[in-house]
């Protein structure tokens, strides 16, 4: 496998499903009621939205849940595991009622709240990797699309370029070679600064072709031809008469890119080049557990269901919108 | 001029293709002269990954160095090797050695003699001495193996599965097809891996433990049995999108008018779906396959470290965590020149499989 | 002695376990019982053919004479080089013994025995001269390379002196570099003469006769002539860094296939003549050494008898030892080794209030020993050390100033009256530091936060990538100053198992450089003079004695706070016969397996 966007249902399902949605400014307007009006009868989306949010309320009070249900995510609880065989004593890796989904082997922290502490590193750097690609996608991607001519030339190669690197590679060689302090930051905050930049900078192309598709048709449509006609400038144009066209698609695409970049982040962090231990990540945890699935397989499963839960919950609700905002894909 | 002798001329489609001779060459030559122009561009950054951001952190040649020294190296030996690998030029002069290595081949100083590595030559490891080419060569066919089998799979699953769910949409078959596909996307291919070991070869012992791999010249059946396990892992994750996307693809499709005149024109049903219906479906996933397949080719990173084969993709982590830098360049230009052959051959026969598509 | 090197592993935790294991501290043991005993313990040199938890420690296990079968080792990261001039494990120094004959080598023994050094390629061990500066080694007559040709002392002096090239070959030890009189000769490479042996150091006065001049009086240098670079070479087949791929055998084992990077074989010298070799058995009729598997699927192999040896001798995996310890059947066929191995936290007396000696007594004291052991996994991780030098080291002693015995989670009263003494009743604060990817230093430096806080000393822990930790910091003494990292968790291996080969690098405060050290804090000329004193003696019971002064006197200053002795649980396959752990390496001998056809 190399890297997470050969989950191509998710997003390269984007482009195909919206163009319909997005058609038209009168349209446009009421998309917005109709696409509420279709997802909300979407129970599975539904679904996958208040899981969403569930996750966004756990990351964002992890010390508070901490506090209240568990133990300090790196305290060490060396008198709950065998001293000889080194694993959770008690059943289901120490899964009890001070342990809600027991312990870590060797050092006992505590799962529940590793697993916790894990959805802000993992929902955090998704999002902003996420939003990081939207916001260079779409702005390169609207400019090659509008402006066209030897911009669009220029920046069309450079997404191909991007296209055909080794992504997952090159991401590893970048987190694994960047010192633990740089620019001026150190610690956490560099590692997901610089998840950050390696994931949204890596993924924007994926984006920026389909905005300037898109771009593309909205340019030759008639209301910018009026507006063009009219004397608007181009910068007024963009922001008023192409951009709201577009937001269909990049909601949706944001929705699905979130899911996929949860998985990148996990990725690195297994292969150990993400988050420095001992913050607890999802990756990083299953990286851990790599060493004892045979003797405690538990250890596995919790960061493992946590990440499939997560990804399951947003690749719901995307599917959901875009069938929302494109009536024609189910 | 018509170009009957090309090998990929269609057969079954209506109408000659209009391409000619001329035109794919010219084409070809285009292609080529653009993928040299990229392999440059990763090779650069590749480097840069490696020089100049340690270099911006502020480390110097000899810091490099050291970790290529052995146990209690002092300074000067410290310094002797910042010179013998180069590091004390400057960048760009450095980055020369390695593209002139690359097109000309290069001599390297064995201690005993000096041995010329012919082009293309991928350079010497900082840490094992040996050469990077052969080395890697040496892990094609694990990774090729790998890739292939899954691909197989995938796309005989993955588009059977999508097909059949859109034919009888809304079924409970769609429902569970789609379910399924919708939990394998959303898997981490670390973690089927994992539990899958766990499972299936561990727990039930119907699969060998990980890093078992038999090449196929030594024993065929051996070498499908070993793979078994890292196929279905890999084909799983691949099979789902596929599954959805030919399910969408399809659907839209068969809401076309062209389908709906098919079927008004009394063709069998059958006809309309697999002569229609799923050639439009399939042009697009072509493009996702041929992108997907050059990926894994250049190293399927998390499926070879789960399973500890000794395929590219675990080469390209262990030149890392080594911080192996000809190594590494070594891979990333091998991984990119498969991710630009793969775009080529679809682009190719996009053309060939699409009448709409003209190579321009 | 490098178990293996921190980089080898894939990425992420694979890395992690390989660095632990590296250290010889993902070791096993024993849940109570006899586990003091095991390495170090009987050498009564017997046999015994039952299955039983340590059976082949101490003794021969399925002792045998039986030929024939393939022997099948498998290796979690890629070998330094096979080159014997370019290779530092300790896996690696037992294993290039099959194809290759140095002057001297560990006598394939069970237990102590193992330890002790038996003339290999030489007719007898050295003969010294001018006070321990000169050495003489007559070689063997009829030793012949894998072609056929006569082995002559050029072949040994030409080794020797490629050796000492470590642009070409930067992995092997510097031993000869820094004890021969080199007089600025660097590499045969760069000799101008033209039987490149203008090497002074090494006289070859005829074919049979090799002696070495030294700088100074060394009297262990037995131990630097087993070194594989004294593994003879001929000149007209050196290829430089490519030798490795096919190096010329003497020993009884050669090269058959080399794959770099991922496998290689060993087939039967036929011109290797047992009449001149009383060393080796060489059982099996073929040797095969997969590279780059995974640790977790070598142990599982072993488990179910499709690998013979995990080559690098330091134990199985911290998540395999619970499923040995835990079945008796298999229990039966492990052996839980102790290693030349020390965990332990260096005290710094650059740092201020550690300057003074009270004070870091005081630490001492305090310190939980109990926590220490149970950072590194508890009895199976290791035993508590009470002072440096491990229990397998030839002639090392046990003894116990800081009642480490007595009171294990520490002496508190008198840390609070060490306290005292240096003027700071109510404690101090300082910084600790330990490899940031090291779960098991990182639970030492949480440990000894929680003791010393007892007594009032408070710990900052100040974590530090692996990779650069001696480079860049705790093992560059400025840094670690400017930065009051009062306490650093490290630990050290023995490149062989004397006082010399475990404590000359952690000691001797000569062998601290700018940067890279690995001896941290102990700076004491009373040491310094005390390693003078052993290097110049060349009776070896008054030398091991002289080596326990030194371990007396640093502990005496209280530079390093000892932790762990560290062990490993080995793991043999009931294939396997003639096995047993040899003290030499603390791992099963490779020379004497064989396996059941």
């Amino acid at each position: 496998m190399t890297t997470p966007l050969e989950v191509p249902g998710s997003i390269e399902a984007a482009p195909e499903a919206v163009p319909d949605g997005a058609r038209g400014p009168i349209a446009g307007r009421s998309l917005g009621r109709i696409a509420w009006m279709r997802l909300r009868r979407d129970r599975v989306a539904i679904g996958g939205a208040v899981l969403i949010l569930v996750f966004v309320l756990i990351a964002v009070a992890a010390p508070l849940i901490v506090e209240l249900l568990g133990h300090p995510p790196n305290e060490f609880h060396q008198d709950l595991v065998d001293p000889d065989l080194q694993i959770p004593q008690g059943r289901f890796g120490g899964v009890g009622r001070d342990f809600l989904l027991g312990l870590e082997p060797v050092n006992g922290r505590d799962l529940f709240s590793r697993v916790v502490y894990g959805s802000r590193i993992s929902l955090l750097i998704a999002f902003m990797a996420t939003l990081l690609s939207v916001v260079i996608g779409t702005t390169l991607g609207v400019i090659a699309g509008y402006v066209g001519g030897r911009s669009d030339t220029f920046i069309s190669r450079t997404m191909d370029v991007f296209l055909a690197f080794p992504l997952l590679v090159f991401a590893i060689a970048l987190a694994g070679v960047v010192p633990d302090h740089a620019f001026g930051l150190s610690g956490d905050t560099l590692r997901i600064a610089l998840l950050v930049f390696i994931i949204g900078f890596f993924n924007w192309p994926y984006i920026g072709r389909i905005i300037r598709g898109q771009t593309l048709s909205l340019r030759e449509r008639e209301f910018v031809d009026a507006a063009r006609s009219l004397g608007a400038r181009t910068p007024y144009i963009l922001l008023r008469e192409v951009l709201p066209n577009l937001v269909a698609p990049i909601l949706v695409y944001f929705t699905l890119l979130i899911p996929s970049n949860i998985l990148f982040e996990a990725a690195l962090s297994f292969l150990g080049v993400g988050v420095r231990p001992p913050t607890p990540t999802w990756g990083g945890m299953l990286s851990d557990a790599t060493h004892w699935y045979q003797v405690d397989p538990w250890f596995m499963l919790v960061p493992g269901l946590a990440i499939f839960v997560t990804v399951l919950a947003f690749n719901l609700f995307g599917d959901g919108l875009r069938d929302a905002l494109d009536p024609r894909a189910r | 001029m018509k170009a009957p002798d090309v090998g990929w001329s269609p057969v079954s489609r209506p109408g000659p293709p209009d391409v000619t001779a001329a035109v794919v060459v010219a084409y070809l030559v285009r292609r080529i002269i653009g993928a040299v122009f990229l392999m440059v561009i990763v090779s650069m950054v590749t480097f840069a990954i490696f020089f100049l951001v340690p270099r911006l952190g502020g480390a110097t040649a000899d810091d490099l160095a050291s970790r290529y020294v052995g146990k209690s190296a002092g300074p000067e030996q410290i310094h002797q090797m910042a010179v013998k690998l180069g590091f004390t030029k400057p960048l760009y002069e450095q980055y020369g050695d390695f593209a002139s290595s690359v097109v000309r081949g290069a001599d390297y100083d064995t201690g005993s003699g000096i041995e010329h590595c012919p082009a293309p030559c991928l350079g010497y490891s900082f840490i094992t001495q040996n050469p990077v080419g052969p080395e890697l060569l040496n892990r094609v066919p694990v990774t090729l193996s790998l890739a292939v089998g899954a691909a197989v799979i995938w796309v005989t699953f993955g588009v059977s599965t999508g097909v059949i769910s859109a034919l009888r949409k809304g079924s409970v078959f769609d429902r569970t097809a789609m379910s399924v596909a919708l939990a394998g996307v959303s898997l981490p291919i670390f973690f089927t891996g994992l539990l899958s070991l766990s499972v299936l070869s561990y727990g039930l012992h119907l699969f060998p433990p990980g890093s078992s791999y038999t090449p196929i010249t030594e024993n065929p059946v051996q070498w499908a049995y070993d793979l078994t396990l890292p196929w279905i892992t890999l084909a799983f994750l691949y099979a789902a999108g596929y599954a959805r996307l030919t399910r969408s693809g399809m659907l839209e499709t068969m809401n076309e008018d062209y389908i709906r005149t098919a079927r008004a024109k009394g063709l069998p049903e059958r006809t309309v779906v697999i002569k229609h219906g799923l050639r439009a479906t399939l042009t697009p996933i072509l493009t996702i396959f041929g992108l997907d397949l050059g990926l894994l080719l250049g190293g399927a990173v998390l499926t070879e470290s789960t399973y500890s084969l000794n395929g590219i993709g675990k080469y390209a982590i262990d030149a890392i965590t080594t911080n192996d830098l000809p190594k590494v360049l070594g891979v990333t230009l091998l991984a990119a020149t498969f991710i630009v052959v793969a775009n080529l051959a679809v682009d190719l026969l996009y053309a060939v499989v699409d009448p709409r598509v003209r190579l321009s | 002695m490098r178990h293996k090197r921190t980089a080898v592993g894939a990425a992420g935790a694979a890395t992690l376990a390989v660095i632990l294991a590296a250290c010889g501290g993902s070791g096993g043991g024993t849940s109570g019982g006899s586990s003091g005993s095991s390495a170090s313990g009987s050498s009564a040199g017997g046999s015994s053919g039952k299955a039983e938890f340590n059976a082949a420690v101490g003794k021969v296990y399925n002792a045998s004479d039986a030929k024939g079968g393939t022997l099948r080792f498998a290796n979690s990261g890629d070998w330094d080089s096979l080159d014997p001039a370019d290779t530092y494990y300790a896996y690696s120094w037992d294993f290039v013994r099959l194809f290759g004959r140095s002057l001297v080598m560990f006598a394939s023994a069970p237990g102590k025995d193992g330890a002790k050094l038996v003339p290999d390629l030489a007719e007898s061990l050295g003969a010294p001269s001018d006070g321990g500066k000169t050495w003489t080694y007559k070689l063997r007559k009829g030793v012949k390379f894998e072609d056929g040709t006569v082995v002559t002392s050029k072949d040994v002096k030409y080794a020797v002196e490629r050796s000492l090239d470590k642009d070409t070959f930067p992995n092997g030890p510097t031993y000869f570099n820094d004890s021969l009189d080199l007089q600025g000769y660097t590499s045969p490479y760069k000799d101008t003469s033209a039987d490149k042996l203008a090497l002074k150091a090494i006289d070859t006065p005829d074919d049979n006769t090799i002696v070495f001049h030294l700088k100074a009086p060394f009297s262990g240098f037995d131990y630097f002539a087993q070194l594989p670079s004294t593994i003879p070479v001929p000149r007209a087949k050196d290829t430089g860094t490519k030798y490795k791929e096919h190096v010329v055998a003497t020993g009884p084992y050669m090269f058959e296939t080399n794959n770099p990077g991922k496998d290689f074989s060993l087939v039967r010298n036929p011109n290797w003549d047992p009449a001149t070799d009383p060393n080796r058995k060489a059982l099996p009729d073929k040797i095969t050494v997969q590279l780059n598997v995974n640790a977790e699927d070598i142990d599982n192999r072993l488990l179910a008898g499709d690998l013979d040896v995990d080559i690098a001798g330091t134990g199985v995996q911290p998540a395999t030892q619970p499923r040995i310890l835990a079945d008796a059947a298999k229990k039966a066929n492990a052996d839980s080794a102790l290693v030349a191995r020390l965990w332990y936290t260096a005290v710094n007396g650059d740092v201020a209030p550690l300057d003074n000696i009270h004070c870091r007594k005081a630490v001492q004291y305090a310190a939980d020993k109990t926590g220490y052991q149970r950072a590194y996994g508890g009895t199976t991780g290791g035993e508590i050390a009470t002072n440096l030098m491990p229990p397998v080291i030839s002639g090392a002693e046990q003894f116990d100033d800081y009642n480490a015995k007595a009171s294990p989670s520490g002496d508190l009263e008198k840390a609070k009256s060490e306290l005292q003494q240096c003027g700071q009743p109510n404690g101090f604060a300082t910084n600790i530091s330990y490899r940031a990817e090291r779960p098991k230093e990182k639970a030492v430096a949480e440990s000894l936060q929680q003791s010393l806080a007892k007594v009032g000393i408070k710990l900052t822990v100040k974590p530090y990538p692996t990779g650069d930790y001696f480079k860049l910091y705790a093992g560059k003494p400025a840094f670690a100053k400017a930065n009051g990292l009062g306490l650093m968790v490290s630990g050290w291996g023995a490149d062989w198992p004397d006082g010399y080969g475990f404590l000359e690098q952690i000691v001797d405060s000569r062998v601290i450089h700018a940067a890279g050290n690995t001896n941290l804090t102990v700076k004491d000329p009373a040491v310094d003079a005390l390693i003078d004193k052993a290097l110049g003696t060349t009776d070896t019971a008054a030398r091991e004695k002289t080596w326990v002064d030194i371990d007396k006197k640093v502990m005496d200053d209280a530079f390093i706070l000892p932790g762990v002795w560290a062990k490993g649980l080995l793991y043999r396959p009931p294939t396997l016969t003639n096995v047993f752990v040899t003290d030499g390496f603390q791992m099963y001998d490779y020379l004497a397996l064989g396996v059941k056809k």
